[in-house]
């Protein structure tokens, strides 16, 4: 079963992992976000992560609805983290089973550049002398 | 008479000093002029690239507000 969380608590990444092992697949990818220390040269002492809760889970409902059109792949689980984390702190977990590896890199690679563009969840970056709410994306698109 | 919700969020917040607001339009509006009058009534807004939603979905147009609607307005998301 696909499944969709926000939670405020720290995410256990095996146990997203281990949901999503149904008997047709070979292949679970797995992604771990976490909270980096360094951003364009500055030093991140923590981030606040705020959502528009009832939109946000809407919106990752397309994704997985969209995921399985787009890719040959079984169970999809994503959980992302809001409230405050610490450097080090996974932030969003992706896991995407399949029958096929090449199937499931793809799906999670496309999940998570979509989830960054759509779902309405904003991170607050916070440094030694100052915060700043990060809009769009933060990192440069790959290539 | 048309009494609607509107939300905002991170950098949105910040700027109205509100996280909910309530308004109401005397006559029929649309999502888009909704949109225009609440940036008016907020110039700093205009420092940013907004998403307007309504209802939860990200807007499409020009569609008309219903008493009770529940608007957002933010800036693009940053979650990941």
């Amino acid at each position: 079963m696909d499944f969709f969380q926000l939670t405020t608590e720290p995410i256990d990444i095996r146990k997203v992992t281990r949901l999503i092992v149904p008997s047709e697949c070979g292949a679970t990818v797995t992604l771990d976000g976490y909270v980096r220390q360094f951003t364009k040269g500055r030093v991140t002492l923590h981030l606040i992560y705020e959502a528009y809760e009832p939109m946000a889970l809407k919106e990752m409902q397309k994704l997985v609805t969209q995921a399985h059109e787009l890719f040959e792949i079984s169970v999809i689980g994503i959980v992302h983290r809001l409230g405050k984390l610490e450097i080090g702190e996974t932030s969003v977990v992706i896991s995407v089973a399949a029958p096929h590896r090449t199937a499931a890199f793809a799906a999670c690679e496309w999940l998570i550049r979509e989830l960054k563009r759509t779902v309405p969840i904003w991170k607050k970056e916070v440094y030694a002398d100052g915060e700043v709410w990060v809009e769009g994306e933060s990192e440069p698109p790959a290539a | 008479m048309m009494k609607v919700q509107v939300l905002f969020f991170g950098a949105t917040a910040g700027e109205v000093n509100e996280r909910e607001i309530k308004i109401q339009f005397a006559q029929e509006t649309t999502a888009k002029q909704a949109f225009d009058k609440i940036v008016e009534k907020f110039p700093r807004l205009k420092n940013h690239s907004l998403l307007f939603a309504v209802n939860q979905e990200y807007l499409i147009g020009d569609e008309v507000l219903h008493d009770g609607d529940e608007l957002a307005i933010f800036t693009a998301v940053s979650g990941g």
